[in-house]
Protein backbone atom coordinates (compact mmCIF):
# COMPACT_ATOMS: atom_id res chain seq x y z
CA UNK A 1 0.00 0.00 0.00
CA UNK A 2 1.05 3.50 -0.64
CA UNK A 3 1.59 6.10 1.80
CA UNK A 4 -1.15 8.15 2.11
CA UNK A 5 -0.89 11.65 3.63
CA UNK A 6 -2.25 12.76 6.87
CA UNK A 7 -5.71 14.82 7.55
CA UNK A 8 -4.73 16.77 10.54
CA UNK A 9 -8.35 18.65 11.06
CA UNK A 10 -8.40 21.74 12.70
CA UNK A 11 -6.05 25.06 12.13
CA UNK A 12 -5.51 26.22 16.03
CA UNK A 13 -2.09 25.33 17.70
CA UNK A 14 -2.63 21.65 18.33
CA UNK A 15 -3.87 21.09 14.51
CA UNK A 16 -0.68 23.48 13.10
CA UNK A 17 2.08 21.92 15.52
CA UNK A 18 0.42 18.63 14.33
CA UNK A 19 0.64 19.32 10.82
CA UNK A 20 4.06 20.90 10.99
CA UNK A 21 5.40 18.01 12.78
CA UNK A 22 4.03 15.66 10.21
CA UNK A 23 6.08 17.66 7.34
CA UNK A 24 9.09 18.06 9.68
CA UNK A 25 9.42 14.16 9.93
CA UNK A 26 9.06 13.75 5.71
CA UNK A 27 5.34 13.11 5.40
CA UNK A 28 2.57 14.53 4.06
CA UNK A 29 -0.05 16.21 5.50
CA UNK A 30 -3.70 17.85 4.24
CA UNK A 31 -4.43 20.60 6.95
CA UNK A 32 -8.13 21.23 6.71
CA UNK A 33 -9.52 24.67 8.79
CA UNK A 34 -13.06 25.39 8.91
CA UNK A 35 -12.80 29.11 8.95
CA UNK A 36 -10.63 31.42 6.39
CA UNK A 37 -7.71 31.99 8.48
CA UNK A 38 -5.43 29.87 10.87
CA UNK A 39 -4.81 30.40 14.63
CA UNK A 40 -7.64 28.87 15.96
CA UNK A 41 -9.58 30.13 19.33
CA UNK A 42 -6.55 31.89 20.14
CA UNK A 43 -6.82 34.00 16.70
CA UNK A 44 -10.73 33.88 16.71
CA UNK A 45 -10.91 35.07 20.47
CA UNK A 46 -8.26 38.31 20.29
CA UNK A 47 -6.31 36.70 22.92
CA UNK A 48 -3.54 39.37 23.77
CA UNK A 49 -0.94 37.37 25.44
CA UNK A 50 -0.24 33.62 25.86
CA UNK A 51 0.05 31.97 29.28
CA UNK A 52 2.23 31.95 31.14
CA UNK A 53 4.96 33.56 28.71
CA UNK A 54 2.56 37.07 28.16
CA UNK A 55 4.07 36.37 24.72
CA UNK A 56 2.14 38.17 21.93
CA UNK A 57 -0.09 35.86 21.08
CA UNK A 58 -0.74 37.04 17.69
CA UNK A 59 2.84 36.76 16.24
CA UNK A 60 3.35 33.87 18.16
CA UNK A 61 -0.08 32.08 16.41
CA UNK A 62 1.15 34.02 12.66
CA UNK A 63 4.57 32.01 13.43
CA UNK A 64 2.90 28.94 13.53
CA UNK A 65 0.56 29.77 10.06
CA UNK A 66 3.61 30.37 8.37
CA UNK A 67 5.54 27.84 9.26
CA UNK A 68 2.52 25.31 7.65
CA UNK A 69 1.35 27.19 5.09
CA UNK A 70 5.68 27.73 3.64
CA UNK A 71 5.88 24.12 3.78
CA UNK A 72 5.20 22.34 0.51
CA UNK A 73 4.38 19.01 2.38
CA UNK A 74 1.85 20.67 4.34
CA UNK A 75 -1.50 20.69 2.04
CA UNK A 76 -3.55 24.07 3.66
CA UNK A 77 -7.45 23.77 3.08
CA UNK A 78 -9.22 26.99 4.78
CA UNK A 79 -12.81 27.30 4.37
CA UNK A 80 -13.30 23.82 4.17
CA UNK A 81 -15.31 21.15 6.16
CA UNK A 82 -15.49 17.46 6.93
CA UNK A 83 -18.44 15.77 5.48
CA UNK A 84 -17.55 12.19 5.58
CA UNK A 85 -15.47 9.72 6.39
CA UNK A 86 -15.11 5.82 4.84
CA UNK A 87 -12.23 3.09 4.88
CA UNK A 88 -10.19 2.38 7.59
CA UNK A 89 -6.58 2.84 8.83
CA UNK A 90 -3.87 3.44 6.44
CA UNK A 91 -6.54 4.10 3.92
CA UNK A 92 -9.19 6.46 5.05
CA UNK A 93 -11.31 8.59 2.25
CA UNK A 94 -12.43 11.63 3.15
CA UNK A 95 -15.02 13.73 1.76
CA UNK A 96 -14.61 17.78 2.28
CA UNK A 97 -16.74 20.73 1.21
CA UNK A 98 -15.49 23.82 0.56
CA UNK A 99 -16.33 27.22 -1.16
CA UNK A 100 -15.68 25.20 -4.67
CA UNK A 101 -17.40 22.28 -4.07
CA UNK A 102 -16.54 18.84 -2.67
CA UNK A 103 -13.70 16.19 -2.90
CA UNK A 104 -12.71 12.95 -1.75
CA UNK A 105 -9.24 13.67 -0.25
CA UNK A 106 -7.29 9.66 1.06
CA UNK A 107 -5.44 9.74 4.08
CA UNK A 108 -3.57 7.27 5.97
CA UNK A 109 -4.31 8.70 9.44
CA UNK A 110 -6.37 11.26 11.03
CA UNK A 111 -5.56 13.55 13.25
CA UNK A 112 -8.66 15.29 15.29
CA UNK A 113 -7.38 18.76 16.74
CA UNK A 114 -10.69 20.77 16.48
CA UNK A 115 -10.58 22.34 20.01
CA UNK A 116 -12.32 24.01 22.75
CA UNK A 117 -15.34 27.07 22.73
CA UNK A 118 -15.76 29.10 25.74
CA UNK A 119 -18.40 28.96 28.45
CA UNK A 120 -21.28 31.00 27.55
CA UNK A 121 -21.99 32.14 30.85
CA UNK A 122 -25.29 33.11 29.97
CA UNK A 123 -26.58 30.03 28.89
CA UNK A 124 -27.10 27.76 32.12
CA UNK A 125 -27.89 30.40 35.03
CA UNK A 126 -28.18 34.09 34.80
CA UNK A 127 -26.49 34.81 38.25
CA UNK A 128 -23.81 36.85 37.08
CA UNK A 129 -25.94 38.98 34.49
CA UNK A 130 -23.52 38.61 31.89
CA UNK A 131 -26.61 39.32 29.41
CA UNK A 132 -27.57 41.71 31.99
CA UNK A 133 -25.21 44.00 33.13
CA UNK A 134 -22.76 45.85 30.35
CA UNK A 135 -19.80 45.65 33.03
CA UNK A 136 -20.40 41.85 33.61
CA UNK A 137 -17.41 40.43 31.48
CA UNK A 138 -15.36 37.30 30.40
CA UNK A 139 -11.79 36.34 30.37
CA UNK A 140 -12.72 36.23 26.56
CA UNK A 141 -13.59 39.55 26.24
CA UNK A 142 -10.88 41.66 28.99
CA UNK A 143 -8.21 39.43 26.79
CA UNK A 144 -9.89 41.72 23.53
CA UNK A 145 -9.60 45.09 25.40
CA UNK A 146 -6.08 43.65 26.91
CA UNK A 147 -4.95 43.44 23.33
CA UNK A 148 -6.06 46.61 22.09
CA UNK A 149 -4.85 48.14 25.53
CA UNK A 150 -7.72 49.52 26.80
CA UNK A 151 -9.67 48.55 29.83
CA UNK A 152 -12.17 49.76 30.50
CA UNK A 153 -16.41 50.06 31.99
CA UNK A 154 -18.33 49.56 28.66
CA UNK A 155 -21.47 51.11 30.65
CA UNK A 156 -19.54 54.74 30.73
CA UNK A 157 -16.01 53.92 28.53
CA UNK A 158 -14.21 55.06 32.12
CA UNK A 159 -11.09 53.02 33.25
CA UNK A 160 -12.76 50.97 36.52
CA UNK A 161 -10.97 51.62 40.30
CA UNK A 162 -12.49 48.48 41.39
CA UNK A 163 -12.36 44.87 39.29
CA UNK A 164 -12.49 41.28 40.04
CA UNK A 165 -12.20 38.06 38.77
CA UNK A 166 -14.86 35.32 39.52
CA UNK A 167 -13.04 31.93 38.90
CA UNK A 168 -14.88 28.33 38.32
CA UNK A 169 -17.42 30.04 35.99
CA UNK A 170 -19.22 27.28 34.18
CA UNK A 171 -16.55 24.69 35.24
CA UNK A 172 -16.72 21.99 38.51
CA UNK A 173 -20.43 22.84 38.78
CA UNK A 174 -22.51 19.99 39.01
CA UNK A 175 -25.63 22.31 38.60
CA UNK A 176 -24.37 23.36 34.87
CA UNK A 177 -22.82 20.13 34.24
CA UNK A 178 -19.39 20.56 33.94
CA UNK A 179 -18.12 18.85 37.00
CA UNK A 180 -13.98 18.73 35.38
CA UNK A 181 -11.60 21.65 36.10
CA UNK A 182 -10.77 23.78 32.68
CA UNK A 183 -7.28 24.12 34.14
CA UNK A 184 -6.35 26.93 32.31
CA UNK A 185 -8.55 29.75 33.90
CA UNK A 186 -6.22 30.12 37.24
CA UNK A 187 -3.62 30.56 35.10
CA UNK A 188 -5.13 33.29 32.56
CA UNK A 189 -7.14 35.14 34.94
CA UNK A 190 -3.59 35.72 37.00
CA UNK A 191 -1.87 36.43 33.87
CA UNK A 192 -4.63 39.16 33.08
CA UNK A 193 -4.62 40.63 36.00
CA UNK A 194 -0.91 41.51 35.90
CA UNK A 195 -1.57 42.86 32.77
CA UNK A 196 -4.71 44.77 34.00
CA UNK A 197 -2.62 45.97 36.94
CA UNK A 198 0.60 47.17 34.48
CA UNK A 199 -2.17 48.94 32.64
CA UNK A 200 -3.82 50.69 34.96
CA UNK A 201 -2.02 50.69 38.30
CA UNK A 202 -4.50 52.56 40.75
CA UNK A 203 -7.20 49.86 39.49
CA UNK A 204 -7.87 47.35 43.18
CA UNK A 205 -7.99 43.84 41.44
CA UNK A 206 -9.62 41.33 43.17
CA UNK A 207 -9.86 37.26 42.19
CA UNK A 208 -12.23 35.23 44.06
CA UNK A 209 -11.56 31.49 44.10
CA UNK A 210 -12.48 28.13 44.88
CA UNK A 211 -8.82 27.34 44.99
CA UNK A 212 -6.09 28.83 42.40
CA UNK A 213 -4.70 25.73 40.27
CA UNK A 214 -1.19 27.13 38.99
CA UNK A 215 0.83 23.23 38.80
CA UNK A 216 4.05 23.44 37.74
CA UNK A 217 5.86 26.44 36.93
CA UNK A 218 2.78 28.34 36.52
CA UNK A 219 2.17 29.17 40.18
CA UNK A 220 6.20 31.05 40.20
CA UNK A 221 5.66 32.90 37.04
CA UNK A 222 2.01 34.64 36.88
CA UNK A 223 0.32 33.56 40.36
CA UNK A 224 3.49 34.69 42.94
CA UNK A 225 4.41 38.08 40.58
CA UNK A 226 0.23 38.45 40.65
CA UNK A 227 -0.09 38.44 44.48
CA UNK A 228 3.72 39.36 45.47
CA UNK A 229 4.80 42.15 42.92
CA UNK A 230 1.46 43.26 41.56
CA UNK A 231 -0.93 42.96 44.26
CA UNK A 232 -3.70 41.28 43.07
CA UNK A 233 -6.20 40.28 46.25
CA UNK A 234 -6.69 36.52 45.99
CA UNK A 235 -10.26 36.18 47.83
CA UNK A 236 -11.39 32.28 48.84
CA UNK A 237 -15.05 32.28 48.14
CA UNK A 238 -16.97 32.12 45.28
CA UNK A 239 -19.52 34.82 44.28
CA UNK A 240 -23.06 33.87 44.33
CA UNK A 241 -24.51 36.51 42.93
CA UNK A 242 -24.10 40.31 41.51
CA UNK A 243 -26.08 42.88 41.51
CA UNK A 244 -26.54 46.24 40.52
CA UNK A 245 -26.75 49.17 42.88
CA UNK A 246 -26.66 52.59 41.06
CA UNK A 247 -23.56 52.37 38.81
CA UNK A 248 -21.06 49.84 40.90
CA UNK A 249 -22.01 45.94 40.92
CA UNK A 250 -22.27 44.46 44.24
CA UNK A 251 -20.46 41.26 44.36
CA UNK A 252 -21.97 39.19 47.22
CA UNK A 253 -20.00 35.94 48.55
CA UNK A 254 -18.01 34.39 51.52
CA UNK A 255 -14.86 35.73 52.42
CA UNK A 256 -13.81 31.67 53.83
CA UNK A 257 -10.33 33.48 54.61
CA UNK A 258 -11.40 35.72 57.29
CA UNK A 259 -14.80 33.87 58.05
CA UNK A 260 -17.18 36.71 56.96
CA UNK A 261 -20.17 37.28 54.63
CA UNK A 262 -18.98 40.11 52.03
CA UNK A 263 -20.49 42.85 49.73
CA UNK A 264 -18.32 44.17 47.80
CA UNK A 265 -19.29 47.37 45.31
CA UNK A 266 -17.44 46.74 41.73
CA UNK A 267 -16.79 48.43 38.50
CA UNK A 268 -16.46 45.62 36.54
CA UNK A 269 -16.53 41.94 36.80
CA UNK A 270 -14.84 39.46 34.69
CA UNK A 271 -16.05 35.41 34.58
CA UNK A 272 -13.49 33.30 34.33
CA UNK A 273 -15.66 30.86 31.63
CA UNK A 274 -14.34 27.77 31.36
CA UNK A 275 -13.37 25.03 28.43
CA UNK A 276 -16.34 23.22 26.56
CA UNK A 277 -15.73 20.80 23.74
CA UNK A 278 -16.17 23.05 20.61
CA UNK A 279 -19.06 22.06 18.10
CA UNK A 280 -16.56 20.94 15.34
CA UNK A 281 -14.65 18.08 18.17
CA UNK A 282 -18.62 16.80 18.58
CA UNK A 283 -19.20 16.75 14.73
CA UNK A 284 -15.86 15.25 14.17
CA UNK A 285 -16.32 12.50 16.77
CA UNK A 286 -19.86 11.80 15.04
CA UNK A 287 -18.27 11.66 11.87
CA UNK A 288 -15.40 9.31 12.48
CA UNK A 289 -17.28 7.26 15.25
CA UNK A 290 -14.85 8.05 18.03
CA UNK A 291 -16.50 8.03 21.53
CA UNK A 292 -16.45 10.93 23.89
CA UNK A 293 -15.76 10.86 27.76
CA UNK A 294 -18.08 11.76 30.15
CA UNK A 295 -17.08 15.17 29.69
CA UNK A 296 -18.34 15.65 26.26
CA UNK A 297 -14.71 15.92 25.01
CA UNK A 298 -12.99 12.92 22.43
CA UNK A 299 -12.00 10.11 24.90
CA UNK A 300 -8.47 8.83 24.76
CA UNK A 301 -7.98 5.38 25.08
CA UNK A 302 -4.63 4.66 25.89
CA UNK A 303 -4.83 5.63 29.50
CA UNK A 304 -1.76 7.31 30.91
CA UNK A 305 0.90 6.53 27.93
CA UNK A 306 -0.95 7.01 25.18
CA UNK A 307 -2.63 10.20 25.34
CA UNK A 308 -3.97 10.78 22.00
CA UNK A 309 -5.14 7.57 20.43
CA UNK A 310 -9.00 7.04 20.48
CA UNK A 311 -11.56 4.65 20.10
CA UNK A 312 -11.00 4.07 16.34
CA UNK A 313 -7.56 2.62 14.88
CA UNK A 314 -5.57 5.16 13.02
CA UNK A 315 -7.68 8.39 14.15
CA UNK A 316 -6.25 10.15 16.74
CA UNK A 317 -6.80 13.58 18.72
CA UNK A 318 -4.53 16.15 20.26
CA UNK A 319 -5.25 19.74 22.21
CA UNK A 320 -8.41 20.79 23.53
CA UNK A 321 -10.30 18.43 21.25
CA UNK A 322 -9.38 15.76 23.98
CA UNK A 323 -10.28 17.83 27.21
CA UNK A 324 -9.10 21.35 28.65
CA UNK A 325 -5.51 22.27 27.82
CA UNK A 326 -3.51 24.89 27.72
CA UNK A 327 -1.54 25.54 24.75
CA UNK A 328 1.74 24.21 26.07
CA UNK A 329 -0.53 20.52 26.39
CA UNK A 330 -2.01 21.37 23.13
CA UNK A 331 1.24 21.65 21.63
CA UNK A 332 3.07 18.34 23.09
CA UNK A 333 0.10 16.26 22.47
CA UNK A 334 -0.19 17.78 18.95
CA UNK A 335 3.51 16.25 18.47
CA UNK A 336 2.83 13.03 20.07
CA UNK A 337 -0.52 12.89 17.74
CA UNK A 338 2.26 13.55 14.56
CA UNK A 339 4.56 10.82 15.74
CA UNK A 340 1.66 8.02 16.01
CA UNK A 341 -0.26 8.89 13.03
CA UNK A 342 2.85 8.95 10.77
CA UNK A 343 3.71 5.47 12.62
CA UNK A 344 0.74 4.18 11.55
CA UNK A 345 0.49 5.51 8.02
CA UNK A 346 4.21 3.60 7.79
CA UNK A 347 3.03 0.26 9.64
CA UNK A 348 0.25 0.48 7.57
CA UNK A 349 1.80 0.63 3.76
CA UNK A 350 5.05 -1.35 4.92
CA UNK A 351 1.98 -4.54 6.15
CA UNK A 352 0.05 -3.28 2.64
CA UNK B 1 -13.91 37.25 72.84
CA UNK B 2 -14.74 37.35 69.22
CA UNK B 3 -12.73 39.30 67.42
CA UNK B 4 -15.01 41.71 65.73
CA UNK B 5 -13.59 41.88 61.72
CA UNK B 6 -16.99 43.58 60.01
CA UNK B 7 -14.80 46.89 60.87
CA UNK B 8 -17.94 48.70 62.10
CA UNK B 9 -16.64 49.61 65.60
CA UNK B 10 -13.92 51.88 63.56
CA UNK B 11 -16.48 53.20 61.10
CA UNK B 12 -16.07 56.48 62.91
CA UNK B 13 -12.26 56.73 62.22
CA UNK B 14 -11.65 58.22 58.55
CA UNK B 15 -9.85 56.13 56.22
CA UNK B 16 -7.51 58.54 55.30
CA UNK B 17 -5.90 58.20 59.17
CA UNK B 18 -6.09 54.07 58.55
CA UNK B 19 -4.54 54.39 55.67
CA UNK B 20 -1.73 56.74 57.22
CA UNK B 21 -0.83 54.43 59.65
CA UNK B 22 -1.23 51.43 56.97
CA UNK B 23 1.57 53.11 55.08
CA UNK B 24 4.03 53.40 58.26
CA UNK B 25 3.96 49.86 58.90
CA UNK B 26 4.78 49.21 55.20
CA UNK B 27 7.73 52.02 54.87
CA UNK B 28 9.44 50.46 57.57
CA UNK B 29 12.60 49.05 56.71
CA UNK B 30 11.64 45.66 57.84
CA UNK B 31 8.45 45.49 56.19
CA UNK B 32 9.78 43.59 52.70
CA UNK B 33 11.26 40.92 55.03
CA UNK B 34 8.53 39.96 57.37
CA UNK B 35 6.15 40.03 54.38
CA UNK B 36 5.40 38.41 50.68
CA UNK B 37 2.53 36.58 49.93
CA UNK B 38 0.11 34.02 51.33
CA UNK B 39 -0.31 30.44 50.23
CA UNK B 40 -3.52 30.56 53.30
CA UNK B 41 -1.93 27.33 54.52
CA UNK B 42 -2.73 27.97 57.98
CA UNK B 43 0.65 26.90 59.36
CA UNK B 44 1.34 30.22 61.74
CA UNK B 45 -1.81 30.00 63.07
CA UNK B 46 -0.93 26.17 63.83
CA UNK B 47 2.30 26.86 65.12
CA UNK B 48 0.90 30.03 67.33
CA UNK B 49 -0.02 29.21 71.16
CA UNK B 50 -1.51 32.52 70.97
CA UNK B 51 -4.65 31.22 68.74
CA UNK B 52 -4.90 28.16 71.00
CA UNK B 53 -6.62 30.83 73.37
CA UNK B 54 -7.53 33.65 71.94
CA UNK B 55 -9.46 34.46 68.84
CA UNK B 56 -5.95 35.59 66.99
CA UNK B 57 -4.87 34.56 63.86
CA UNK B 58 -1.63 35.31 62.25
CA UNK B 59 -2.33 34.69 58.84
CA UNK B 60 -5.85 36.83 59.05
CA UNK B 61 -3.11 39.60 60.01
CA UNK B 62 -0.71 38.92 57.52
CA UNK B 63 -3.10 38.47 54.78
CA UNK B 64 -5.10 41.66 55.92
CA UNK B 65 -1.67 43.54 55.23
CA UNK B 66 -1.35 41.49 52.23
CA UNK B 67 -4.60 41.87 50.90
CA UNK B 68 -3.91 45.98 51.43
CA UNK B 69 -7.20 46.03 53.38
CA UNK B 70 -6.68 49.14 55.26
CA UNK B 71 -10.11 48.86 57.21
CA UNK B 72 -9.57 45.22 58.23
CA UNK B 73 -5.92 46.06 58.94
CA UNK B 74 -7.22 48.92 61.32
CA UNK B 75 -8.99 46.34 63.57
CA UNK B 76 -6.20 44.11 63.98
CA UNK B 77 -4.12 47.08 65.04
CA UNK B 78 -6.40 47.99 67.54
CA UNK B 79 -7.85 44.53 68.85
CA UNK B 80 -5.31 42.11 67.61
CA UNK B 81 -1.83 42.39 67.71
CA UNK B 82 -1.17 42.83 71.64
CA UNK B 83 -2.82 38.95 71.93
CA UNK B 84 1.08 37.57 70.05
CA UNK B 85 3.41 36.74 72.83
CA UNK B 86 5.96 37.53 70.03
CA UNK B 87 7.36 33.69 70.30
CA UNK B 88 7.92 33.47 66.21
CA UNK B 89 6.47 30.18 66.02
CA UNK B 90 4.93 31.64 62.87
CA UNK B 91 8.32 32.18 61.30
CA UNK B 92 7.50 28.41 60.01
CA UNK B 93 5.96 30.19 57.05
CA UNK B 94 6.73 28.24 53.66
CA UNK B 95 6.68 31.81 51.92
CA UNK B 96 9.12 33.36 54.51
CA UNK B 97 6.61 35.41 55.52
CA UNK B 98 6.85 36.53 59.42
CA UNK B 99 3.56 37.38 60.82
CA UNK B 100 5.33 37.29 64.12
CA UNK B 101 7.62 40.27 62.43
CA UNK B 102 4.94 42.46 61.15
CA UNK B 103 2.86 42.29 64.60
CA UNK B 104 6.42 43.74 65.93
CA UNK B 105 6.11 46.55 63.10
CA UNK B 106 2.28 47.07 64.15
CA UNK B 107 2.63 47.75 67.50
CA UNK B 108 5.54 49.97 66.95
CA UNK B 109 3.30 51.93 65.01
CA UNK B 110 0.25 52.06 67.78
CA UNK B 111 2.80 52.81 70.46
CA UNK B 112 4.18 55.82 68.39
CA UNK B 113 1.00 56.95 67.50
CA UNK B 114 -0.74 56.85 71.05
CA UNK B 115 -3.29 54.42 70.04
CA UNK B 116 -5.75 54.28 73.18
CA UNK B 117 -6.09 50.41 72.37
CA UNK B 118 -2.07 50.29 72.91
CA UNK B 119 -2.66 52.71 75.81
CA UNK B 120 -4.81 49.72 77.41
CA UNK B 121 -2.86 47.29 75.76
CA UNK B 122 0.19 48.19 78.17
CA UNK B 123 -1.31 49.66 81.02
CA UNK B 124 0.06 46.70 83.25
CA UNK B 125 3.21 47.28 81.91
CA UNK B 126 4.00 50.21 83.68
CA UNK B 127 5.57 49.04 86.58
CA UNK B 128 7.34 46.24 84.63
CA UNK B 129 9.00 48.79 82.10
CA UNK B 130 9.34 51.35 84.99
CA UNK B 131 11.81 48.70 86.74
CA UNK B 132 13.74 47.99 83.51
CA UNK B 133 14.04 51.47 82.11
CA UNK B 134 15.54 53.03 85.92
CA UNK B 135 17.14 50.26 86.86
CA UNK B 136 18.07 48.28 84.16
CA UNK B 137 16.74 44.97 85.22
CA UNK B 138 13.37 43.80 84.81
CA UNK B 139 12.34 41.99 87.57
CA UNK B 140 13.16 42.94 91.47
CA UNK B 141 12.37 41.67 94.53
CA UNK B 142 10.66 43.65 95.80
CA UNK B 143 7.50 43.51 93.06
CA UNK B 144 7.04 39.51 94.64
CA UNK B 145 4.80 40.93 97.08
CA UNK B 146 1.71 38.50 98.83
CA UNK B 147 -1.37 40.08 97.23
CA UNK B 148 0.29 40.28 94.00
CA UNK B 149 0.92 36.16 93.80
CA UNK B 150 -1.27 34.76 96.08
CA UNK B 151 -1.35 31.40 93.96
CA UNK B 152 2.31 31.35 94.79
CA UNK B 153 1.86 30.25 98.11
CA UNK B 154 1.33 30.94 102.30
CA UNK B 155 5.60 31.62 101.91
CA UNK B 156 5.98 34.07 100.05
CA UNK B 157 4.21 36.67 102.60
CA UNK B 158 6.79 35.41 104.52
CA UNK B 159 9.41 36.22 102.27
CA UNK B 160 8.19 39.59 101.17
CA UNK B 161 8.18 40.53 104.77
CA UNK B 162 11.98 39.52 105.61
CA UNK B 163 13.28 40.26 101.76
CA UNK B 164 16.23 41.86 102.50
CA UNK B 165 17.20 39.12 104.41
CA UNK B 166 16.77 36.14 102.07
CA UNK B 167 18.19 38.88 99.63
CA UNK B 168 21.72 38.96 101.82
CA UNK B 169 21.54 35.17 102.07
CA UNK B 170 22.93 34.90 98.61
CA UNK B 171 26.64 34.81 97.85
CA UNK B 172 26.92 37.43 95.34
CA UNK B 173 27.61 40.23 96.79
CA UNK B 174 25.64 42.16 93.62
CA UNK B 175 22.72 40.37 94.56
CA UNK B 176 21.83 41.99 97.79
CA UNK B 177 19.28 44.26 96.21
CA UNK B 178 15.37 44.42 96.57
CA UNK B 179 15.11 47.07 93.87
CA UNK B 180 16.66 45.88 91.45
CA UNK B 181 17.61 42.25 90.47
CA UNK B 182 21.47 42.83 90.58
CA UNK B 183 22.99 45.94 91.47
CA UNK B 184 23.82 47.46 87.90
CA UNK B 185 26.74 49.22 87.36
CA UNK B 186 26.54 53.37 86.99
CA UNK B 187 28.42 53.07 83.58
CA UNK B 188 25.51 50.92 82.31
CA UNK B 189 23.01 52.50 83.89
CA UNK B 190 24.06 55.83 82.19
CA UNK B 191 24.72 54.08 78.91
CA UNK B 192 21.02 52.58 78.82
CA UNK B 193 19.43 56.00 79.52
CA UNK B 194 21.83 57.85 76.77
CA UNK B 195 20.54 54.68 74.26
CA UNK B 196 16.56 55.28 75.51
CA UNK B 197 16.86 58.51 74.53
CA UNK B 198 18.72 58.44 71.15
CA UNK B 199 16.56 55.68 69.99
CA UNK B 200 13.53 57.05 70.98
CA UNK B 201 12.26 54.65 73.36
CA UNK B 202 11.43 57.58 75.70
CA UNK B 203 9.62 59.55 72.99
CA UNK B 204 7.70 56.15 72.60
CA UNK B 205 7.01 55.81 76.61
CA UNK B 206 5.44 59.60 76.26
CA UNK B 207 2.81 58.76 73.58
CA UNK B 208 1.79 55.42 75.42
CA UNK B 209 1.65 56.58 78.88
CA UNK B 210 2.68 60.39 80.14
CA UNK B 211 2.87 59.71 83.61
CA UNK B 212 5.01 57.26 83.81
CA UNK B 213 7.58 58.77 81.30
CA UNK B 214 7.50 61.85 83.68
CA UNK B 215 8.76 59.77 86.17
CA UNK B 216 11.37 58.08 84.26
CA UNK B 217 12.50 61.63 83.01
CA UNK B 218 12.82 62.80 86.76
CA UNK B 219 15.20 59.93 87.31
CA UNK B 220 17.07 59.91 84.04
CA UNK B 221 18.15 63.21 83.85
CA UNK B 222 18.98 64.13 86.86
CA UNK B 223 21.15 60.69 87.04
CA UNK B 224 22.89 61.65 83.43
CA UNK B 225 23.67 65.37 84.71
CA UNK B 226 25.69 64.11 87.33
CA UNK B 227 27.36 61.76 84.89
CA UNK B 228 28.22 64.89 82.57
CA UNK B 229 25.28 65.02 80.07
CA UNK B 230 23.45 67.61 79.35
CA UNK B 231 20.29 65.95 78.04
CA UNK B 232 16.38 67.43 78.09
CA UNK B 233 14.18 64.46 77.35
CA UNK B 234 11.18 66.66 76.41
Amino acid sequence: MVELPVLVIGGGPAGMEAARGIADIGYRCVLVEKRMVLGGTPELANYAALTPDFRDAGEAMAEMAKAVQDDEQVDVRIGTTVRDVSGAAGGFEVSLKSGTGNETVKAGAVVIATGFQHFDPGRETQQYGYYEYDDVLTLVDLEKMLREKKVVRPSNGEPPKRMCFIQCVGSRDRQIGNEYCSKVCCGVAAKESIEVRQLLPDCKVFIFYIDMRMYGYWENEIYWPSQEKYKVNYIKGIATDIRKKGDKLIVRGEDTTMGRPMEVPMDLVVLSVGMEASSGTKEMAEIFGVELNKYKFIETTGGALNTVATSVEGVFACGAATGPADIEDSISSASAAAMKAVSIVRKKALAG
Amino acid sequence: MTLDLSGKQYAGVDYDEKERLFEEVKKDFRFEQYLYGCYECGICVAACPSARFYDFSPRKIAQSVAREDVDLFYVFLNDSVWDCSQCFSCDVCPRKNSPGGLITLMREVAVNNGLASAQEALEGYGRVVYKIMATGTQVAPDMLQANAFPDWGPHVKDIAENLEAWRRALPPETMHTTEASWQVDEKTITELYLIWHMTGVMDMIKEVDEGLFMILQDVMEEKLEDAGYDVSFD
